[in-house]
């Protein structure tokens, strides 16, 4: 906050102040009376058209012969408008007579598409902007808009990682441009730009439209960090008229509707006696020796000898943990406005139960957005908006996260023993006899659930303050300020001893923790227009400054007396810290707009971005972009092709950036690393991570050509893009050799490319009484590392035995192991192919690559990518009357998933559960299974834990991603209760999928976020996140997720 | 107009004003300390010599490559149901390691961080403005702890690329292995430098390096070059320095309550009670992986019957090795052997672990004392050790007799005296024994593997690194 009281900003402050003395209030004119004729392009008179003295509400209407008449100021403008008819403003300049000639609108040329620092007309648009609007996902019951825009769009692959409820979705945009810093999106919230913003503090149904800046000229006046695209989300605004009051109520029900099949608690006991058998028979024993004769690790529990029968089938830990879960939404929203003055109000509350047990998500949200015209010149207004989101999310942290671990607790053990307890490990419960054997397990959902006291509040500001000047006429100063304050708190207290529920014994433990973020924004900008004949020009300049400070605080105890308080105050305080960082960015944007008649289109843009996480030598780059437009269809020569409504071509070409790095990734870095000398602890420091003052922007280079088109008066209309673009320079925290002392330094090098092509098409189908329209759309990206570091070394990650390898003249993050070719069904059969040593019948056939005759290192292979060959979404809508269907199909094709949790429930893994997939195992040569899964043994063989292409799925889904139907109560029947118009409606979310992913819940899961670099992770000295080394690498890797319920909500909505 | 041109003025102002700011993007981090002010004065050393010490936590941690390769791949023990990768760590116990092993690039990572933080020290302090004698001292200290580092890395791998100073990235594809005769070469040049500046234990600090420390590890190395001579002159300075003496009672040595004995030579430093000091976790390392007492054992190590039977009747160092099983929650006991000799029994169990006070002796006099009787075939030191214990003397009557030569009995005494403390793999590779030895307990060894492969992400990344024959 320092900085605000800065003398820099004490001036700003004074110039703002300033700026209102300036204004000057216009001067009273002489009222003459004006008449004239409005006609339209074929000279006939057309009525009904409103003609409005501008920015007041007087006016008149024009008559059945086009003729108007009305008193007005001598130099005012007048506002001719109507339905199917683009608008005209004239000037009167003291005219008495005004005839008009009025166009006919081509609405979706009309169109006005929020882009950076402005709007534009879609005639305008030279770039590769993708705009969606409110209508569009007024009835999905989303809490993040990003979700609704999955399928919708083309180049953009939203995928939905993990289905907990205010789960954010992955967003990418025409494929991935960089390995190892951060892919997201740049966020801008009514003008604000943010990185790593939760969509979710903005309601979906406050939101007016989403824009996704798809190329580098559209994006590129965010520069610095545009090159994963920008998604510009716009908040409501009431329209000049009458107050309008919308309510708004659902009900939604979500449910489980694709379980995992896990072995049964009869199958599973034979496979782990089969595992034993197997492992002890190898070791020279026979299956029928008892537990006298065998050592530790193969005994077997007697019951599951003598009496398996006693478990029956067991316990499903998926119904034990999953329930059908309600959600209620209600939301009232207050707009409207006069000339001068408009607004919205709006309150939202969402309260969410989710799938999974005693988990939640609340939200409220309130929002103020006002705008007025303090005088004809200045213009003030704020958006304000304040959300609060309580929750208890879990099981979407992976393998040792409450759901897989219920995947991996054992079926045969009960939901509650004799005693009411959960666990085996009670001491006064005759399961507690299973403590004997090392590899059982249970890790009771309720233990993790219902023995844990934790949620989290999160509580966010965002609000933006501006004002406009009319300099002159055509000369516009804007200044606003941003701030966005971010603050969530967790606590967290697990009971003593769990009700026995849990893998381990543990005495009561808690914690609390509480992070700050604070973002502010100041803008100041210019916009000049001019028309001269037929060019018209629009210029912009522009300087931003930005700043973020994020804080941390953790505190954890112990040692409480009982379960009966569980704030810390009851117990000892074991651990605490806090942490705090900054960044700071500095830009300067400049923009021409050209047009000339209004059918050529050339625009042209420069940002200059300077920013704190570079290094001293590099902090400053720049980010220039140009693109062109050509309306074909306003030709002349084409006037005579009635059939063409729109053809428009674009091309563009400009460079972004990438800034998301850690703050303080150029700077060298020491870590806390202590020692003990005689009972003392002392104070140690070592260098964590190697200094590079040379690091700069990574930067992406795009070529972009697109050609829109709409014909048969544009029933049908649509649009194709080609894309190229290379980024060099890459952000790579680049493995370095280890006897440097690091294995990876933070650096620019290497290049990358992703190109590809995207199809939109919107066809009306049935026009009528009776409306059919589809919306299609299809991407396709491909996506080739060109250059990497040193001797282009290939980079690899490992997470368990997951290898994701990313190469020079191969796509980023293969999948890298064996290929196993089925199972080894007798002795013959090894023998005459190459295989491991370890290898007996019934172990997995290792496919040898090289045929070097040996099966090594050497023979693993890429055996997938996450990335699909292509995507597609097909929307098709029916309405008759007041009824309207729509589904939407969503699907992605060619991409692998690889499963993790192989290693746990796909192979023997000290006594967890299996899938029910794997259990057609060999069992003998007469007995060879399906000839895929190979025999379970506790002492593995034959490179069974290995990562293989027995890990690898096809992850190609067709979704039914949304079904809905509405219904408009007809205005007659609405009129007695004083309402304008309402509507019902049923959405169905998710409502069924196609897919070969069979042992995971859904193909789209991933178990590790996309690259971001929090704070914590710079403190702690180490950039990574839980298990993977860079998370980002890890996409397509499914270690244990949530599962995406299907969602029916029924709502209705009614304005007043 | 005229307003115009005031306002464009107060705009361009107001933008200028606020360009002004470098200092607004050059921000220090809040809460790291940089290293760009670091290693100038005094203070700045200690603070990282200590990071360098603490090195010694991963490299002889009771899952660190000196366990794995001391015990693991000896005959003393071996790993059952043990958490994480089961499969890669089963590979040291069976002798099947593959360079794609995640323990064995863990290792070569561990070490080559480690002597990241002892070699910056060194370079460091050389261009600093502290006066000769800390200069000295610091060093010595530091190349105490390089030469420990490269004579365990070269018995375990071989031919090294040696680094003795910070190098870049780019320079690192350049440094290829070192014949293992020069590894030693510099391991002996380190230990003289340190064996000659710092100072007798008794002046040199609790748990720093010491110039006997020093002198005991070069005899060590001398010992494994195969220069009997040297290491029995090494040897003998470290016992006629008179600071060194064993204790009574073997199995007070590793109490917590008795750290920094008259017999310890150099020792790693832990501090017991808290989750925030570094605690000693070679008790619950060693426990067998169950959670049936409140901490989560890992369950490295496991003791085998073949050492328990190694034990003389009478012995009384192995109950003070070994436990035989633990008793449960309900009072089941259940019987399983595992090293019991950093036992902690006072403290606090802190988030499922011991937090535990016990120090690990690296070195210390009842080792020296046997690698005398190594070194020069005289029982007398190996009597030492023997008589501390009441057992007879070699070359007595009541001497076991199946341990019928000096270097018979020299070998059993380390094994039974030093049993679990990280030595008998190397003591049987030193000796040349280990292929005798090692099959006859069924384990699959041959000569080549002897030394474990360089990891293939090492090879992967700079493909002019040889790898070791046999893999």
């Amino acid at each position: 906050m320092k900085s605000f009281l800065s003398l820099k900003y004490l001036r700003y402050f004074c110039f703002i102040f300033l700026s209102f003395c300036f204004v000057q209030v216009f001067g009273q004119s002489k009222v003459i009376s004006v008449k004239g004729k409005i006609l339209d392009e074929a000279g006939k008179p057309v009525p009904g058209v409103s003609v409005v003295l501008k920015s007041t509400t007087t006016g008149t209407i024009s008559n059945q012969d086009g003729l108007y008449s009305l008193p007005v100021p001598e130099d005012a403008i007048l506002v001719f408008s109507s339905v199917s008819y683009e608008s005209q403003e004239i000037a009167i300049n003291k005219r008495s007579v005004i005839d008009v000639t009025l166009m006919p609108s081509n609405k979706i040329l009309n169109e006005v598409v929020v882009v950076g620092y402005g709007t534009q007309s879609k005639r305008a648009v030279t770039g590769a902007v993708a705009s969606i609007n409110n209508k569009q996902f007024q009835d999905r019951s989303f809490s993040n808009v990003a979700q609704s825009l999955a399928g919708q769009v083309a180049g953009v692959n939203i995928s939905q990682a993990q289905g907990a409820p205010g789960s954010s979705p992955f967003i990418k945009i025409r494929g991935v441009s960089s390995i190892t810093a951060g892919t997201n999106p740049l966020l801008v919230v009514d003008g604000v730009p943010l990185e790593n913003f939760n969509l979710n503090m903005i309601n979906p149904q406050d939101i007016e439209s989403v824009e996704v800046l798809k190329d580098a000229s559209s994006a590129a006046i965010y520069g610095s960090r545009g090159s994963s695209g920008v998604i510009i989300v716009t908040t409501k605004l009431g329209k000049v008229g009458k107050t309008n009051v919308s309510a708004n109520f659902e009900y939604g029900s979500q449910k489980v509707t694709r379980q995992i099949k896990m072995m049964d608690a009869q199958q599973f006991i034979r496979t782990y006696i089969d595992a034993k058998n197997n492992a002890w028979i190898d070791a020279g024993g026979k299956a029928t020796d008892g537990n006298a004769l065998r050592p530790t690790l193969l005994k077997i529990p007697e019951d599951f000898l003598t009496n398996p029968q006693q478990f029956g089938t067991g316990t499903n830990w998926q119904d034990v943990m999953f329930r059908v879960a309600p959600s209620y939404n209600g939301q009232i929203s207050v707009s409207g406005g006069t000339e001068k003055t408009q607004y919205m109000f709006s309150g939202a509350y969402l309260d969410q139960t989710a799938v999974l047990d005693m988990n939640y998500y609340k939200r409220l949200a309130l929002r103020s957005n006002i705008k007025t015209a303090v005088t004809d010149r200045l213009t003030v207004g704020l958006n304000l908006g304040v959300t609060t989101i309580f929750d208890r999310t879990e099981g979407t942290k992976g393998k040792s996260d409450v759901i897989s671990l219920g995947l991996q607790s054992n079926p045969h053990f009960p939901v509650y023993n004799e005693n009411g307890n959960l666990g085996y490990r009670d001491p006064n419960s005759t399961w507690f006899r299973f403590t004997a054997f090392g590899d059982m397990n249970l890790w009771h959902p309720y233990s993790l659930t219902r023995e844990v006291d934790k949620g989290t509040k999160s509580f966010n500001t965002l609000g933006t303050a501006y004002l406009e000047y009319n300099i002159l006429k055509n000369l516009k100063f804007r200044t606003s300020l941003s701030a966005n304050l971010f603050n969530t708190r967790n606590h967290f207290y697990w009971n003593d001893k769990q009700k026995y529920g849990y893998s381990a014994v543990l005495a009561a433990q808690a914690n609390a923790g509480n992070s700050y973020m604070l973002n502010w924004l100041s803008e100041n900008t210019l916009t000049y227009d001019k028309q001269i004949g037929d060019h018209s020009f629009t210029g912009l300049v522009g300087y931003t400054s930005q700043k973020q400070r994020d804080e941390t605080m953790y505190v954890a105890a112990n040692n409480f007396p009982n379960d009966l308080v569980h704030t810390l105050n009851a117990g000892t305080v074991t651990a605490g810290n806090t942490t705090a960082s900054e960044w700071s960015l500095l830009s300067y944007i400049a923009r021409l707009q050209y047009n000339y008649n209004s059918r050529y289109f050339l625009t042209a843009a420069i940002r200059r971005d300077g920013m704190s996480r570079f290094g001293d030598n590099n902090k400053w780059g720049y980010f220039p972009s140009v693109s062109a437009g050509w309306l074909i269809s306003d030709e002349a020569f084409m006037s005579d092709i009635k059939s063409i409504n729109n053809l428009k071509l674009r091309v563009s070409y400009g460079v972004t950036g990438n800034n998301q790095i850690p703050n303080y990734g150029a700077i060298s870095l020491l870590a806390a690393s202590n020692y003990v000398y005689g009972g003392t602890m002392s104070n140690g420091l070592r260098v964590s991570n190697i200094a590079n003052p040379n690091l700069k922007w990574e930067k992406t280079n795009m070529f972009n050509i697109g050609l829109d088109l709409g014909i048969l008066n544009n029933r049908l209309s649509g649009s194709i893009e080609y894309y190229n673009s290379l980024t060099r320079d890459m952000l790579l925290f680049v493995p370095v050799p280890d006897i440097t002392g690091f294995s990876s330094q933070l650096t620019n090098i290497g290049q990358m490319r992703n190109r590809g092509i995207e199809l939109n098409i919107s066809s009306k189908n049935v026009v009528g009484n009776f409306n059919w329209t589809t919306d299609f759309n299809f991407s396709r990206n491909r996506n080739k590392v060109l250059q990497l570091g040193p001797g282009n070394a290939p980079i690899q990650y490992v997470d368990n035995v997951v290898t994701v390898r990313t190469e020079v003249g191969q796509p980023v993050s293969n999948f890298y192991g064996y290929i196993f070719d089925g199972v080894f069904k007798n002795q013959a059969e090894i023998d005459a192919y190459p295989h491991h040593a370890s290898t007996t019948p019934g172990d997995p056939k290792v496919r040898d690559v090289n045929g070097d005759g040996k099966i090594t290192d050497a023979d693993r292979t890429i055996i997938g990518n996450n990335q699909p060959d292509f995507i597609a979404g097909m929307t098709n809508t029916l309405s008759y009357k007041g009824f309207e269907f729509s589904f939407m199909l969503q699907g992605s094709y060619g991409g692998e998933i690889a499963n993790n949790n192989i290693r746990y429930l796909g192979t023997w893994d000290n006594g967890r559960n299996f899938y029910a997939s794997m259990y057609n195992y060999w069992r003998s040569e007469s007995d060879p299974g399906d000839g895929i899964h190979f025999k379970p043994n506790v002492s593995y063989k034959g490179l069974q834990k290995q990562f293989s292409s027995y890990w690898v799925e096809d992850a190609s889904f067709l979704r039914m991603k949304n079904i809905r139907l509405s219904y408009a109560i007809p205005s007659k029947l609405l009129n007695k209760i004083a309402c304008k118009s309402a509507r019902v409606y049923v959405n169905a979310e998710n409502v069924f999928i196609l897919t070969k992913y069979k042992d995971g819940y859904d193909p789209e899961n991933t178990t590790y976020g996309t690259t971001t670099y929090s704070s914590s992770m710079e403190t702690s000295g180490s950039y990574t996140s839980g298990n993977a080394p860079v998370p980002g690498a890890f996409q397509g890797v499914d270690y244990g997720s949530y599962p995406l319920p299907r969602v029916i909500t029924v709502g209705i909505k009614a304005d007043f | 107009m005229k307003k115009f041109k005031h306002i464009l003025a107060a705009c361009l102002t107001g933008v200028v004003m606020s360009s002004c700011s470098d200092s607004f993007l050059k921000l220090a981090p809040v809460s790291n300390p940089n290293a760009e002010t670091f290693f100038k004065t005094k203070a700045d050393f200690d603070l990282a010599s200590n990071a360098a010490y603490a090195t010694l936590y991963t490299i002889y941690n009771p899952e660190g490559p000196i366990s794995y390769m001391g015990e693991l791949m000896g005959d003393n023990v071996t790993i059952l149901n043990i958490s994480g990768n089961m499969a890669d760590k089963w590979q040291f116990r069976d002798y099947t390691l593959a360079p794609a092993n995640t323990m064995v690039y863990q290792f070569w990572q561990d070490f080559y961080r480690s002597l990241y933080n002892i070699n910056i020290v060194i370079s460091k302090v050389e261009t600093s403005e502290l006066e000769a004698a800390s200069k000295d001292k610091i060093k010595g200290e530091m190349m105490f702890l390089r030469a420990l580092y490269y004579f365990n890395m070269v018995q375990i791998w071989g031919d090294l690329p040696l680094v003795t100073a910070p190098i870049t990235a780019a320079e690192s594809y350049g440094v290829l292995r070192s014949p293992a005769s020069e590894v030693y070469a510099q391991i002996v040049k380190d230990l003289q430098f340190a064996a000659d500046k710092l100072p007798l234990a008794s002046a040199a600090g609790v748990g720093k390096a010491s110039k006997g420390a020093a002198q005991s590890l070069l005899g060590k190395v001398y010992l494994t070059m195969g220069d009997k001579t040297k290491a029995a002159n090494t040897l003998k300075e470290v016992v006629n320095s008179g600071q060194y003496q064993l204790l009574p009672n073997y199995t007070s040595l590793w109490d917590p309550k008795n750290k920094n004995t008259k017999e310890s030579i150099f020792e790693i430093q832990f501090l017991g009670g808290s989750s925030t000091a570094p605690f000693s976790d070679y008790y619950l390392g060693f426990f067998p992986n169950s959670n049936a007492l409140g901490f989560y054992g890992s369950g490295m190590n496991q003791v085998v019957d073949d050492i328990w039977n190694e034990y003389e009747t009478g012995d009384s160092r192995r109950v003070a090795s070994i436990d035989t099983g633990f008793t449960d929650a309900k009072g089941v006991f259940t019987k399983v052997k595992f090293p019991k000799k950093w036992q902690d029994k006072t403290a606090p169990i802190i988030g499922q672990r011991i937090a535990a006070n016990n120090n690990f002796m690296v070195l210390r006099y009842a080792d020296v004392l046997l690698m005398l009787t190594e070194a020069t075939g005289d029982a007398q030191y190996l009597n030492q050790v023997r008589k501390r214990v009441g057992l007879p003397e070699y070359g007595t009557a009541a001497y076991p007799s199946k341990y019928n030569s000096i270097e018979l009995a020299t070998e059993h005494e380390r094994r039974v005296e030093l049993a679990f403390e990280f030595h008998r793999w190397f003591d049987l590779k030193r000796t040349n024994r280990a292929l005798t030895v090692l099959p006859s307990k069924g384990k699959a060894v041959t000569q080549a593997k002897l030394l474990i492969p360089i990891p293939n992400v090492v090879r992967d990344q700079n493909s002019k690194i040889t790898q070791n024959a046999g893999y």
